[in-house]
């Protein structure tokens, strides 16, 4: 191929989990995020690989597909694509299909739907290492033959197989012959008869065959003699009660059998007795429980108690800084916004990297060794209650991260109620940027000395459940009352257990620590300056205190106290509250900027604790750090999740419903928390 | 033209014992919900191993294992393999 051909493109399909993202960043060097669930990708992806003769390809990561019949959003991407429907996207010029060696019977019925789409097709056989140990004895060979389209055996994860499949990319790829399944009596006429009817309609189309069953599957898009002999077969098929499409799965099912039996190819033995032995455990209706939340405990302490040492070598390091600019710099405008404003708006959040880090870490072993799965089908029940499947669950899980990949997950799920369900919920899950508020507002709450690590654990976990249990007690409410409709059942697919990757964790939380450092360089830099500007001017008294309540953002907290005044929140939170609704971590930062505190931790939960009413009565009492947290836990302040949302449900409609649920729901709660905790004697 | 591959077919998949395998005789579900258990290989004729029971159930089906929910195991009719009943 000369230099001046146009690049080629080549979709990279295969069922769920089979490796496709793997073996697409083996062959780019890209980083496409993989995991041990299905459900992983739900984006396309692309990349430039090279052949063996150094011809650049551009290849297409799609979604995992169980077949072209797609029944979720995902799955409607990675379909669009491979028909050429997709804006922005050229249609493929190949396929490269990714199979599980040791699950071929299910993975190439899809290889027999993708082969009929008329385009060349090459095939990446796999996790051939699995198919080994499990005793399956494999045929690249003859599979080939039988199919007519190259197979290459490949461990994509040891970058085994890639030199072939490279060399293979670079030679002109089989075109699939005709269909080798036999179509039942019945739909066969009835196939053969659309097929020719568009075939005289439109002599050039290239899978009439493949088009008839779109039709008979409801398409509308056809040449009109096509169409009326669809409908009509579509009518006959209903009124006899033929499952036609079942057939359809059923014989491409039976071919697929007797192909590999001729191959001589086995299903082997079960594998991962060793999977069935945890599965024990964690898919148990009690210990599976005592695990789920024994992990969660153990992840909380960790937050607390390893983080406690990078926390207070970055704390260290602002002091140093701050320090120095103190020394450099003479008194002025210059040197207050740096030590004042920038390092007490950065530094206050930065100082939190090392535990958002333990939380990814937690959650990269947690999707990289198959639990995700399991944990999906231990909440299935709960769900059910709900009104949804254990499926939504892996989005809401993603939350706990970061609600827009959680939210970007739910394309996986199939029903549009449930979807939708998921997506308004998802925000109420705390994600990772709650952290700096909760882990500041429970040490301002309870001395720090006087609470053991296991306290402090619980105590976040507490949140956590809180915002999980209101999630699920919404989502019955949205899913049953709002949307109506029954819930779908769980089917989900648990994949083998496997030793996380270290390299695939470790990049993970790479990636993760560049987003959040970019956010405090970027947002968070921004909205310090700004905010430090509103909180120094007008300048209007050289005590620090008056000079606050002077500036525009103390003029700005003083309009909103009467609305936060039952909460128990002064108008000094108010600053924080208007100023996080961007970011949730804002809150910190602003906390910081408003006390001067110049980027200490402790610095901040001191200022806090000795914050005062004008009556000289303590501001951040327990009960108002409860009630400020539970407001925390429900708030929707994050601008990127209504971007998302909106992005995900198509209008504003949705996105500003969950705004206004979450915000309501927060004062209310908040409000309750006073009122209850006050009336009960607390203050 | 029949859409049954079995008639009579009365054990459903839930009240299987763990550890047994079965083969699918006849899915009683909705049509989406019976087309996307055909793709993931609950097709009929399939060999299905439970692998665990209780109120939602995890199969070994085409070489993975599959987890449903209790009510949908009761949509899909099996029999055993060795012929009992």
């Amino acid at each position: 191929m000369s230099q001046d051909s146009p690049k080629r493109w080549i979709a990279v399909v295969g069922n769920p989990n089979a490796g496709k993202s793997t073996l697409f960043n083996a062959l780019t060097g890209l980083r496409q995020r993989v995991g041990n669930y299905p459900g992983v990708t739900v984006e396309k992806h692309t990349g430039t690989a090279f052949t063996l003769h150094g011809e650049a390809v551009e290849l297409i990561d799609l979604p995992g597909m169980y077949s072209l019949a797609a029944r979720s959003p995902d799955e409607e991407i990675a379909v669009k694509v491979l028909l050429g429907q997709s804006v922005g996207v050229p249609r493929p010029d190949a396929v490269l299909c990714v199979v599980d060696a040791s699950n071929l019977e299910r993975n190439l019925f899809l290889v027999t739907q993708v082969m009929e789409l008329g385009l060349p097709v090459l095939v990446a056989l796999n996790m051939v290492d699995v198919a080994e140990a499990r005793g399956i004895r494999l045929h690249p060979d003859q599979l080939s033959e039988k199919l007519g389209v190259t197979f290459i055996p490949t461990q994509a994860h040891r970058g085994k197989g890639l030199v072939e499949l490279r060399a293979a990319l670079g030679q002109r790829l089989l075109k699939p012959g005709p269909r080798q399944w036999t179509m039942p009596p019945p739909l066969a006429v009835a196939v053969g008869q659309i097929a020719s009817a568009w075939r005289q309609s439109e002599p050039s189309e290239m899978r009439p065959e493949g088009k008839a069953l779109e039709l008979l599957a409801g398409s509308n898009v056809g040449p009109d003699g096509a169409r009326k002999l669809a409908t009509a077969w579509r009518e006959r098929f209903r009124k006899e009660a033929y499952d036609w499409s079942a057939s359809v799965v059923h014989a491409r099912y039976e071919y697929v059998r007797k192909m590999l039996g001729e191959a001589g190819i086995g299903s082997g033995k079960r594998g991962g007795t060793w999977t069935d032995w945890i599965d024990a455990v964690v898919l148990h209706p009690v210990a599976g429980w005592v695990v789920l939340v024994g992990m969660m405990l153990i992840l909380f302490m960790s937050i607390f108690s390893i983080a406690a040492y990078p926390m207070g070598w970055i704390d260290g390091a602002f002091t140093w800084l701050g320090g120095v600019i103190q020394n450099a710099l003479p008194a002025g405008m210059l040197r207050d916004l740096l030590i004042d404003g920038i390092l007490a708006g950065v530094g206050g959040v930065v100082i939190f990297l090392p535990q958002i880090l333990i939380l990814f870490f937690f959650l990269g072993l947690l999707e990289d060794s198959g639990y995700l799965a399991r944990a999906a089908f231990l909440l299935d029940r709960v769900m059910h209650r709900v009104g949804l499947s254990g499926k939504s669950f892996i989005p809401l899980l993603s939350s706990y991260a970061c609600a827009i990949p959680g939210i970007m997950a739910t394309r996986t799920v199939e029903d549009p109620k449930d979807r939708l369900t998921t997506i308004l919920v998802a925000p109420l899950m705390s994600c990772s940027a709650r952290i700096p508020v909760y882990t500041t507002l429970l040490a301002a709450a309870v001395p720090v000395a006087l609470v053991p690590v296991w306290g402090k654990a619980a105590a976040m976990l507490g949140l956590y459940v809180l915002g999980t249990g209101t999630a699920f007690i919404l989502a019955w409410f949205f899913r049953k009352k709002l949307l109506g409709g029954g819930s779908p059942p769980l089917i989900l697919e648990l994949p083998p257990y496997r030793m996380p990757s270290l390299q695939t964790v470790s990049l993970r939380m790479w990636e993760r620590a560049i987003l959040f450092l970019r956010r405090a360089g970027t947002v968070i830099l921004a909205l310090s300056i700004v905010l430090w500007f509103l909180s120094s001017f007008p300048n209007t008294s050289d005590d620090p205190t008056e000079k606050l309540a002077g500036s525009f953002a103390g003029q700005m907290g003083h309009g909103l106290e009467p609305i936060l005044r039952p909460l128990g929140f002064d108008w000094r939170i108010g600053i924080g509250l208007v100023a996080s609704l961007a970011a949730r971590e804002v809150f910190v930062s602003t906390m910081s900027i408003v006390y001067h505190v110049g980027g200490e931790g402790e610095g901040l939960v001191t200022a806090m604790r000795s914050a005062t009413w004008p009556d000289g009565a303590l501001i951040y009492t327990p009960l108002t750090c409860l009630a400020l947290l539970v407001f925390y836990v429900y708030a929707l302040q994050c601008l990127s999740t209504v971007a998302v949302a909106k992005r995900e449900t198509g209008g504003w409609k949705w996105p500003i419903f969950m705004l206004l649920y979450m915000t309501g729901l927060a004062y209310l709660a908040a409000w309750l928390v006073q009122g209850v905790g006050r009336a009960l004697g607390f203050s | 033209m029949s859409k049954n591959h079995s008639e009579g077919a009365s054990l459903n998949l839930s009240q299987v014992g763990s550890g047994d395998e079965v083969r699918v005789r006849r899915l009683d579900c909705a049509p989406t919900t019976c087309q996307r258990l055909r793709e993931m290989g609950f097709c009929e004729n399939a060999l299905v191993t439970k692998i665990r029971g209780g109120a939602d159930l995890v199969c070994w089906v085409c070489g993975t294992r599959v987890a449903l929910s209790a009510r949908l195991a009761k949509q899909i009719l099996v029999e055993h393999v060795d012929g009992r009943s």
